[in-house]
């Protein structure tokens, strides 16, 4: 409990994979105008990384690992090199069905999303998370929580950048900045506030 | 009086549009708005009149200070003769000394600061604001004295530039402009910032036995298992941290935040005159006691001992209250919505008591639980307004 619990801070605060991998930049700036729109996305990518890091942990385990496919009678089999086009596609199916759940019940929100909500499949936090559970040995429901709270931790991020950009409109930036250049100096800063836990240790 | 103001309106031409010296309106109008009113008011129809204006809003967070200030220069002064085991009791050369010591810090983070304020304003055309007043003064109170002059002039020109002035000036930055400063401080140069050798000025020399320039949380930290935090406070050989000593503030610390009385006295100023937001301020003294008195009960043999601190001890240590009292209530970075500033002001009580358990590497959690929801603010006031528009909305239909 204390493990996972730990995970999950680390995943939110700590190592957020927006804020301190600089993971899923580009729809991050892109989606982050309006605040309906920033939520969307981020409940999106919340629900496909908590259903991908898990579907991508079990390939990995029965399938792509090294000497995964003894169950199949195949113990000397490594596929491992396969790990990376697996991924992606288990990642583009995922959004696939995600898309198709939008179109249906929320069409507004669809349409707000726009090209961003299939992009979601290239979204490098995406596939960032699915090999980071790789690399760090996490087990089945490690990853679950690694990938939800990851998920979590970009929602807040996107969601934060958002209100902040509805209230800056009433600001008076130097014509220079506006646009992009501030978003990318408020996001430095948010990477600040959200070193709050750094060093923790549970 | 008047001679001053004739002499400075007989040059008023010079600034104003046309005038050779154009581009220097913002000085001129800051010597006019420090010196006298601004005589400016408003060509166009009714307005609601009120003679709290922006200056002295400001000069009253200033004066708010003043005790903190105060008090903190004694207080360096008192902890670098106590190091040194030299005499204590004549409070005056102690003063004096600590005052010594604080005054280059206050000077460098107004001159440097003020600079940017200037070279801003004057490229940007907009008015030198006060708010920067509150902002030069708040920032050398959270550093310890110890600090090089050199990182007190990186902090504040990082503070006023890209937490204020790259987002238009006072009023429109997101994040507070004193507390961005310190983080980066912190997060670049953590050594001359926080550990147990920064808060007392030494003299290698003259030291006495069981020195120790820890500050009471990173004594609270060191708690072993099974023994409460408020023992370990007490026990401490150098200066007994009870509560009462807590409270009135003669303990390492950063200049200006040791005393909570001289706070208090800070925060009744504030309320009084309307200037902070009492709401704020109580909202992060509750989520503050609520966490630490449910951390009380978790607490274990187990567990971390700094989970034993009471919610008192933890209200009077630390950053905790000066940020709640000064920090918290900028109207800029805060919640602006009545019911989002409870929800902030408990966020960071909560938030402030987490970091400060969990989290072994930094023993105090203000600065960046503040930080962290100045980040969330707008967010805050975001869905309280829509709530508070859905709620209207059926009230209209119905």
């Amino acid at each position: 409990m204390e493990e996972l619990f730990s995970i999950a801070t680390k995943a939110i605060f700590i190592e957020n994979i927006l804020l301190a991998n600089f993971l899923g930049m580009c729809s991050f700036l892109a989606c982050s105008k309006k605040i309906d729109t920033a939520v969307g996305l981020g409940f999106a990518v919340v629900f496909v990384l908590a259903v991908t890091t898990p579907v991508n942990w079990i390939i990995t385990e029965y399938m792509l690992k090294d000497g995964a496919l003894a169950w199949a009678g195949m113990p000397t089999v490594d596929l491992s090199f396969l790990q990376l086009i697996c991924y992606i596609a288990i990642i583009a199916a995922m959004v696939q069905l995600v898309e198709m759940i939008l179109d249906k019940f929320s069409p507004t929100l669809y349409n707000a999303l726009g090209i961003f909500l299939p992009l979601i499949a290239v979204n490098c936090a995406i596939l960032g998370t699915s090999l980071f559970m790789n690399t760090k040995g996490y087990g089945f429901v490690q990853s679950t929580v690694y990938g939800l709270t990851s998920g979590i931790g970009w929602l807040l991020a996107i969601v934060g950048m958002a209100a902040i950009r509805t209230k800056l409109q009433y600001s008076s930036l130097p014509p220079g900045l506006r646009g992009l250049g501030i978003t990318m100096i408020i996001t430095g800063l948010m990477a600040i506030g959200f070193m709050s836990f750094i060093g923790i240790n549970i | 009086m008047q001679f001053l103001k004739d002499l400075l309106h007989s040059k008023e031409h010079l600034f104003l549009k046309g005038g050779k010296l154009e581009k220097f309106y913002p000085l001129y109008e800051a010597k006019e708005s420090f010196l006298f009113t601004p005589r400016t008011v408003t060509d166009t129809n009714v307005h609601v009149r009120d003679s709290l204006d922006s200056k002295r809003l400001m000069i009253t967070v200033v004066i708010a200070l003043i005790p903190c200030l105060l008090f903190g220069a004694y207080n360096v002064g008192f902890q670098e003769a106590k190091a040194a085991g030299e005499a204590v009791d004549n409070w005056l050369p102690l003063f004096m000394n600590g005052m010594i010591t604080i005054m280059p810090i206050i000077v460098t983070s107004y001159a440097v600061g003020g600079i940017w304020e200037v070279l801003f304003a004057v490229t940007r055309g907009h008015e030198i604001n006060e708010g920067f007043l509150v902002t030069g003064l708040l920032f050398p109170l959270t550093l310890p004295p110890t600090i090089p002059l050199w990182q007190v002039a990186m902090g504040i020109s990082f503070g006023v530039v890209v937490g204020k002035e790259i987002f238009g000036g006072t009023g429109m930055n997101v994040l507070n402009p004193a507390l961005t400063a310190r983080a980066l401080l912190y997060f670049s140069y953590p050594v001359q910032i926080s550990g147990d050798k920064v808060w007392i000025l030494t003299n290698p020399e003259k030291m006495v036995d069981g020195f120790s320039g820890a500050t009471a949380l990173s004594v609270a930290a060191s708690t072993a298992p099974g023994s409460t935090a408020g023992e370990t406070l007490q026990a401490f050989s150098y200066s007994s941290f009870d509560t009462a000593s807590l409270f009135y503030g003669l303990i390492p610390g950063s200049i200006g935040e040791t005393s909570a009385l001289c706070i208090l006295i800070g925060a009744a100023i504030l309320i009084l005159f309307g200037v902070g937001s009492w709401k704020i301020m109580a909202a992060v003294a509750i989520g503050a006691a609520g966490t630490a008195f449910g951390l009380n009960a978790l607490a274990g043999p187990n567990l971390p001992g700094i989970l034993s601190l009471t919610p008192a001890d933890h209200l009077v240590t630390g950053g905790l209250l000066f940020g709640a009292v000064f920090m918290a209530t900028d109207p800029v970075s805060a919640a602006r919505t009545e019911t989002g500033k409870w929800i902030y002001g408990i966020l960071i009580g909560i938030l402030t008591i987490l970091i400060r358990v969990w989290n072994p590497a930094y023993p105090e959690g203000a600065m960046l639980a503040i930080l962290f929801m100045n980040i969330f603010a707008p967010l805050i006031d975001h869905y309280v307004v829509q709530a508070n528009v859905k709620r209207r909305m059926n009230r209209v239909a119905s």
